[in-house]
């Protein structure tokens, strides 16, 4: 599991790859600390290869959509595959997160 | 065969070599030997020579003083003839060596004898006893004034020595004379003494001068005449002269001696020495040739070996890639787990393992082909491949082995026989069907209570399994083979073995024996088919110790199991979680699912199930049938996720709590999700239809 952070303008991008599990969120949520720091500008959670998604991943997610709340940030993930969209669907996260691709 | 022709001109070389130094020490010692027995000989012959001499001047000496004495006695009585004639004979009676002793005087020194008057004293027999015969033998018919000894003796004044000459009158013997001149009181010359020596004692200087058998000598006068003549040489006889001059004679006295008498010990030595060479070279012929020829053997019988060697490195090779190796195999089976091994005592062995599946059927067996080597390890490629192909079609036991003993009696022309457990193991039901033809009863590894995790043992059984006595394959070709069956439980193992691990050795010759082998066995009563393996084969080795392996050692272990893992709680196991499912062989679709519903449930006991100080573990088994089954069971404090409030999904970002999601998503993603606290233990089932 890999997390990468760019920033391209007014975007800060974040790509994960792998296996977003229990035993990876750990490294995770280190990974992801700059973007819960950063305000009004626009979070990409680009999950183009991201492969799945536990409780703890989706843990993650939440906690980078409240900071980006509270910071007037917005956040948008990108390219989530079938499995993934399964676990947003059955978590309510399609309502909490606007996904593109 | 290059290097068997190298070989033999190795050794020809070392003939030659070792030949010609013999003949060079041989020479260099003949040659060194035969100058110094020529330079012996030669100062031998020289000794003897001067030896000769010296008596030849020891006469010839005595000689001139007996003419001097018979001088001076002549010339004190010159006046009276008959004093003179009496004085020769006193002479004669006083030295041995004179033959005759005579003095001549000039004409009418005595007027009453006439003109001629010599008065001679010679040795003669007198009544068969030597005595000596004075006269007067001058007359006008034994004229002396012409001879050359009274010329001389007239005119030399001292001793003169005539050529020795063969006597005429007396002896007939050579003889040679000396003179001397006689004076009267005056001074003149009135008279010559002639003394006259017989040249027969030279015949006895051979004691000096016949130094060697068949040699022999010649003394020869100044003039030619032979004084003593030598023998006749033999033609084709090689012949070494010595020569030499005596000084106051000036007679040449000549040596001659046969070379071959010279060197006779030397050539007699030669001959054993030459035969002694002879007998070491032949010696040397036969080592070097036998040696060569061992060479040859040991060159031929190496390569050959070398041949064999790599032959039945590849045999082994060939045989190896026979057996299975792939551990486990079938990934799509994952209630089985199998590992199997050999270990050949030689390069290639005579035991056997295989297994396959057909039809959710395990076909497998273990077997011993009586012998070893290469004989053993083709049968047991026989055999091999005759399991295959009759188990391709056959599914009861019983028909298999009958089948394979049939086909290898047929075809058995050595007398080998073969010893095997075959099974097919049913994998839906766990029915074991069976034939023992011969072999070593399996072992049983049993445990009731899988769920018990820390008490396993406690429930543990290992047993033989009960085998009828059928025969070994390849005796009786129409042998009745019967079958037996057993049923197996989840978690039971069977362990196959050759006798190969109970017979194996240590250097007091103790055996492994089937008491060691159940002791380890109970010690491995959860582990992996490979682990146990590897144990068991460690534990042997440890046994055997430095003892050559007297035997092929074969283990197969067979795990029937329900498929589980055992984890610590440590979140870091997560992914060996993921790999477990992906063991399983379950539909795909369901793969993300599982994974996740188990992950959020195994994860949640590895954080808050154990105290954070205290290791724990948490144990997932699967059971498939028309659902698939998940028990997660661990021994942490009672929790009972199912009581855990719904999340509300529907409430907006801020609103939502940060946990709770899991068991949300365990509901959502299971059919079924039952908790049960039993013994202690948190027992959570999921179940999932398919």
């Amino acid at each position: 599991m890999t997390t990468t952070i760019t920033t391209n303008g007014n975007q800060i991008i974040a790509s994960f790859a792998g296996r977003l599990d229990t035993a990876a969120a750990v490294q995770t949520a280190e990974d992801i600390k700059p973007l819960l720091e950063v305000s009004d500008k626009e979070i990409i959670l680009d999950c183009t290869e991201l492969e799945y998604i536990s409780s703890s991943g989706l843990r993650i997610f939440l906690t980078i959509r409240k900071e980006a709340a509270a910071h007037g940030c917005k956040v948008i993930v990108r390219n989530i595959n079938a499995d993934i969209r399964q676990v947003f669907v059955m978590t309510g996260f399609v309502s909490l997160f606007e996904i593109r691709g | 065969m290059g290097k068997a022709k190298s070989n033999r001109h190795h050794g020809l070389w070392i003939l030659i070599v070792a030949a010609a130094v013999l003949e060079a020490i041989s020479c260099t010692m003949y040659f060194t030997s035969r100058a110094a027995i020529k330079r012996e000989a030669e100062q031998r012959v020289q000794s003897e020579l001067r030896k000769a001499e010296l008596e030849i001047n020891a006469v010839t000496i005595e000689m001139e003083a007996a003419a001097k004495m018979l001088t001076a006695l002549a010339e004190r009585h010159i006046e009276n003839p008959d004093s003179v004639a009496n004085a020769t004979h006193v002479l004669l009676q006083t030295i041995d060596h004179v033959s005759s002793a005579g003095v001549a005087c000039e004409p009418y020194l005595y007027p009453k004898k006439g003109r001629w008057y010599e008065v001679c004293s010679s040795r003669d027999t007198c009544d068969g006893k030597p005595c000596i015969y004075t006269r007067e033998i001058g007359s006008a018919s034994h004229n002396y004034f012409e001879t050359e000894w009274y010329k001389n003796g007239l005119s030399i004044d001292s001793c003169w020595w005539s050529e020795p000459y063969l006597d005429a009158v007396g002896a007939r013997t050579m003889i040679v004379s000396c003179t001397h001149p006689i004076r009267d009181k005056k001074g003149n010359i009135v008279a010559v003494t002639c003394i006259d020596l017989s040249l027969d004692y030279l015949q006895d200087l051979s004691e000096y001068l016949q130094i060697y058998k068949d040699s022999y000598y010649a003394i020869r006068s100044h003039d030619g005449l032979e004084i003593v003549p030598g023998a006749d040489t033999v033609p084709g006889r090689k012949y070494h002269t010595y020569d030499e001059e005596i000084d106051a004679t000036g007679w040449h006295i000549s040596i001659k001696i046969p070379e071959d008498v010279i060197f006779a010990d030397l050539n007699h030595i030669g001959r054993i020495v030459g035969l002694l060479m002879l007998i070491g070279l032949g010696l040397l012929i036969f080592i070097v040739w036998r040696s060569g020829r061992d060479m040859i053997q040991l060159v031929e019988t190496t390569a050959r070996n070398q041949k064999m060697e790599n032959e039945l490195q590849i045999a082994r090779a060939i045989q190896m890639a026979m057996l299975p190796k792939v551990f486990p195999p079938y990934s799509d089976h994952p209630e089985l787990n199998v590992y199997g091994m050999v270990k050949p005592a030689k390069e290639v062995g005579g035991d056997l393992y295989d297994f396959f599946i057909r039809h959710d059927k395990l076909f497998f067996c273990v077997g011993d082909v009586s012998g070893k080597g290469v004989p053993a390890a083709l049968v047991m490629a026989v055999t091999n491949s005759l399991f295959r192909s009759i188990s391709a079609h056959e599914e009861q036991p019983e028909d298999i082995v009958s089948l394979m003993n049939k086909a290898f009696s047929q075809q058995n022309t050595q007398d080998m026989f073969l010893t095997l457990f075959l099974g097919v193991l049913d994998l839906t039901t766990g029915k074991l069907d069976y034939c023992n033809a011969g072999h070593n009863a399996p072992v049983l590894v049993s445990v009731h209570e899988l769920s018990e995790l820390n008490e396993k043992s406690k429930n543990s059984k290992v047993e033989s399994v009960n085998v009828l006595a059928n025969l070994p394959l390849g005796i009786v070709e129409d042998f009745p083979y019967l079958a037996q069956s057993m049923q197996l439980e989840k978690g039971d193992m069977l362990f196959l073995y050759t006798d190969g691990l109970t017979e194996a050795e240590n250097s007091d010759h103790d055996q492994f024996g089937e008491q060691r082998m159940a002791e380890v066995l109970a010690s491995l009563i959860d582990s992996r088919p490979r682990h146990v393996s590897d144990t068991m084969q460690a534990a042997v080795e440890a046994f055997v110790g430095e003892a050559e392996q007297s035997d092929d050692l074969t283990m197969m272990a067979i795990r029937y199991q329900t498929p589980a893992i055992v984890m610590r709680n440590d979140i870091q196991q997560i992914p060996t979680l993921a790999e477990w499912i992906d063991g399983l062989g379950i539909p795909e679709e369901l793969n993300m699912p599982i994974n996740l519903a188990l992950e959020e449930i195994v994860s949640n006991v590895m954080l808050y199930a154990y105290p954070h100080d205290k290791s724990g573990q948490v144990f997932v088994e699967c059971t498939k049938g028309e659902s698939l089954i998940f028990t997660v069971t661990d021994s942490g404090i009672p929790f009972d996720p199912t009581q855990k409030g719904e999340v509300d999904i529907t409430l907006s970002a801020e609103e939502r709590a940060i946990g709770g999601l899991g068991i949300h998503l365990v509901r959502q993603l299971m059919d079924e999700v039952i908790y049960n606290r039993e013994d202690d233990k948190n027992v959570l089932t999921l179940i999932k239809k398919i």
